[in-house]
């Protein structure tokens, strides 16, 4: 049988208690290694066992166990002489770096770097990865999947005459082909009747675009049409869905994972905080949208300014809502302001 | 006819520092951040090893032998569900379909959950065993919610005392089976106590606001006017109130039926056990323990940690018959005879009820 140490680093004598596995008389005894070999003795000098340990433990009890031949275990509290008899045991080093010891401000730092080197590199790596082994059948199926839902519940078929849908269809397939390909298929154009949502037009992951007729009716000119579908686009070419879903459930389950064992209070504050951060990470997808989105109108010969003129009669008919920090999309005003700032370069 | 055996009252001794924990705590922190969460399946194990290492009745040890690997790999199981199941939601009738099957699956995880800690952990070399059932699980945590639920959850402390029944009534030492038999009324008044002290807390708070002129043009508000700034304060100051109200509550209740629960329970052989928990302690406990972690930026959690087990293992004694040295003997000898078959690949080690 294999050892973990086949030979003592020199000889000597623990004193402990010794128990036999399915007994559970437990007594005095002393593990003795010398000349004559490895062996425990009991109370009244009669050897129990011969042998080396087939495993050694240190247990937070303060004993460090030895398990010997034919289910003997010797427990001793004198660690420091078992380790001068037998070395240091395999693990020792974790038992090591648990002790009370200045040495615990670097661990303490190390923690402080490592959370935050996470945050700022390592989700952005877990996110990629996930994103490059996503099969582009399931985005398909997650386009389908929510479309027929829609259908279902919130759209009606679109009242739109065959002319008008020709025009925008128009729209939408120069800017399509100015705009940078999604590594998911094709994009296509759904028209739907949604009333609930008003004047609206929104992409799914997988290069689907739903305009709403609203959307065609109250802002129908060609260029605000090509700015806004170039901002889908962009939302479905920089994968913007498939990246906040993945971010925000790997953040989940590291919190869940590290946080979980440090204690509920720390993990109720990081999922919270992560909450809010999420937040700011989708309005950094907005006006990256909105940039791309500008440029791609711009490229397929469209007035790049007009996405700005529908924020701004977004924001004049709607208002604008709640404080920035709360909020999915940035404040209409910065968007307004970015946007003619990039159309006028 | 025979004279009954004594009976010996042994304390239950929490014996770990929290100056020792703190180091634990620490590494098991810096590993797992390192490790990108991986080496938190060995956090867990040096965590339990820990609490359970120290818990002492006695100078026997309770012992915690499950491995990182086999929570590692009950992990990545459920890992690779959640990631799944979360990315097939976005496809709106396929995630309904996978709630269903998970709910279903739901008390499989239990009592997988539930058998996996119990076999897991020893006291004084002799392990624990869990016998609960599938079918056990999905009754007491599925169907007996669902079914008082038409009773407005009155009849919800009925299904408490299921619960308790179906984990502790399922769990053994080595041969010996736990029992589990309480009569009803302990579970009504944990749960009326508590109700009862949330609702003073929450009448006194309410007159108190009233008097102080908090109300005053509220109802204007309710009827649409546009609220100042210092009437949007009272749906704070509310708030503030329910959580000050449940707290206490929820102590008096935790406090009273793991009190009944230790009561209630039994080891083959008549062995019993005694809970002495007190409600304000409990909370006192609690609350500072919560205070300190935040305002010390979480560093004093394992303190926290350490003080809660401590007062715990304090609160709580085991009422032996007879001998324990000849009582774990026994079943020492026993569960060795039939060898151990435990073969658990993996650990599902999920919050555990009661």
């Amino acid at each position: 049988m294999a050892s973990l140490a086949d030979r003592p680093v020199s000889f000597g004598t623990l004193t402990g208690v010794a128990s036999r596995a399915g007994a559970s008389h437990r007594q005095p005894a002393r593990y003795v290694i010398d000349q004559s070999g490895a062996r425990l003795v009991g109370e009244n000098g009669e050897t129990l066992v011969h042998g080396m340990p087939v495993r050694r433990e240190a247990s937070f009890g303060g004993t460090l166990d030895l398990d010997l031949p034919d289910g003997w275990r010797f427990s001793t509290e004198d660690i420091k002489g078992a380790r001068a008899v037998l070395g240091e045991e395999p693990g020792a080093w974790l038992s090591n770096l648990e002790s009370w010891h200045p040495r615990l401000v670097l661990v303490l730092i190390g923690c402080l770097l490592g959370a935050y080197a996470i945050w700022r590199w390592g989700l952005n790596v877990l996110v990629t990865l996930a994103i490059t082994v996503t099969p582009p059948t399931l985005v398909g199926a997650i386009d389908r999947g929510n479309l027929s839902a829609m259908d279902q519940f919130l759209a009606e078929p679109t009242a739109l005459s065959a002319v008008e849908q020709a025009r925008v269809r128009g729209i939408f397939d120069s800017i399509a082909a100015a705009a940078p390909q999604s590594d998911f298929g094709p994009y296509r154009l759904e028209f739907r009747d949604m009333p609930a949502v008003g004047a609206n037009a929104f992409a799914l992951p997988g290069g689907t675009v739903v305009v709403t007729d609203d959307m065609v009716a109250e802002f129908g000119g060609d260029d605000i049409l090509a700015g806004v579908i170039g901002h889908e686009l962009a939302h479905v070419s920089e994968e913007h869905s498939l990246r906040q879903l993945y971010r925000s459930l790997s953040v989940y389950l590291l919190i869940a994972l590290i946080a979980g064992d440090v204690g509920p209070i720390l993990e109720d504050v990081l999922l919270e905080g992560s909450a809010i951060v999420s937040l700011s990470y989708s309005r950094t997808h907005e006006a990256d949208a909105d940039a791309l989105g500008v440029a791609t109108a711009r490229v397929a010969g469209y007035d790049p300014a007009a996405l700005a003129e529908f924020f701004r009669r977004l924001e004049a008919e709607y208002g604008d809502g709640g404080p920035a920090w709360l909020s999915t999309h940035p404040a209409n005003a910065d968007r307004i302001e970015q946007i003619e700032r990039l159309a006028a370069e | 006819m025979q004279t009954s055996p004594e009976i010996t009252l042994h304390p239950v001794k929490f014996t770990g520092s929290a100056r020792a924990y703190f180091g634990v705590w620490l590494s098991n922190l810096l590993l797992s951040v390192v490790t990108f969460g991986i080496y938190s399946a060995w956090a867990k194990v040096r965590r339990k090893r820990f609490f359970h290492q120290n818990t002492v009745i006695d100078g026997r040890r309770f012992d915690y032998h499950a491995t990182g690997k086999q929570i590692l790999i009950g992990r990545a199981v459920v890992f690779v569900g959640f990631i799944i199941y979360s990315v097939l939601s976005a496809i709106p009738l396929v995630g309904i379909v996978l709630g269903v099957a998970l709910l279903f699956a739901f008390p499989w995880f239990l009592s997988r959950s539930l058998r996996f800690n119990a076999r897991s952990t020893s006291f004084s070399g002799v392990r624990f065993g869990f016998s609960g059932t599938y079918w056990g699980a999905f009754r007491v945590y599925l169907l007996y919610p669902f079914l008082a639920l038409f009773t407005l959850y009155l009849a919800y402390p009925f299904v408490i005392r299921a619960q308790k029944n179906y984990s502790l009534g399922g769990h053994s030492y080595g041969t010996a089976k736990f029992t589990f038999e309480s009569r009803i009324w302990p579970f009504y008044k944990a749960a009326l106590l508590a109700a009862l002290c949330s609702i003073i807390i929450i009448v006194v708070g309410v007159a108190f606001m009233f008097s102080a002129g908090m109300f005053v043009g509220l109802t204007e508000v309710l009827n649409g006017a546009e609220p100042d700034p210092t009437q949007s304060l009272i749906f704070l100051a509310i708030m503030l109130l329910v959580f000050i109200a449940v707290l206490p509550g929820y102590f008096i209740y935790s406090a009273f039926i793991r009190n009944t629960v230790y009561e209630a329970t039994m080891l083959e052989g008549g062995h019993g056990f005694i809970s002495t928990v007190r409600p304000l302690r409990l909370m006192w406990i609690a609350l500072s323990n919560a205070i300190v972690s935040v305002l010390t930026l979480f560093l004093m959690v394992p303190w926290a940690e350490v003080r809660m087990a401590r007062y715990l293992a304090d609160c709580t004694d085991v009422e032996v018959v007879g001998d324990l040295n000849h009582f774990v003997g026994v079943e020492s000898d026993r569960v060795s005879a039939f060898g151990d078959a435990f073969t658990d690949m993996e650990a599902f080690d999920f919050g555990i009820p009661g």
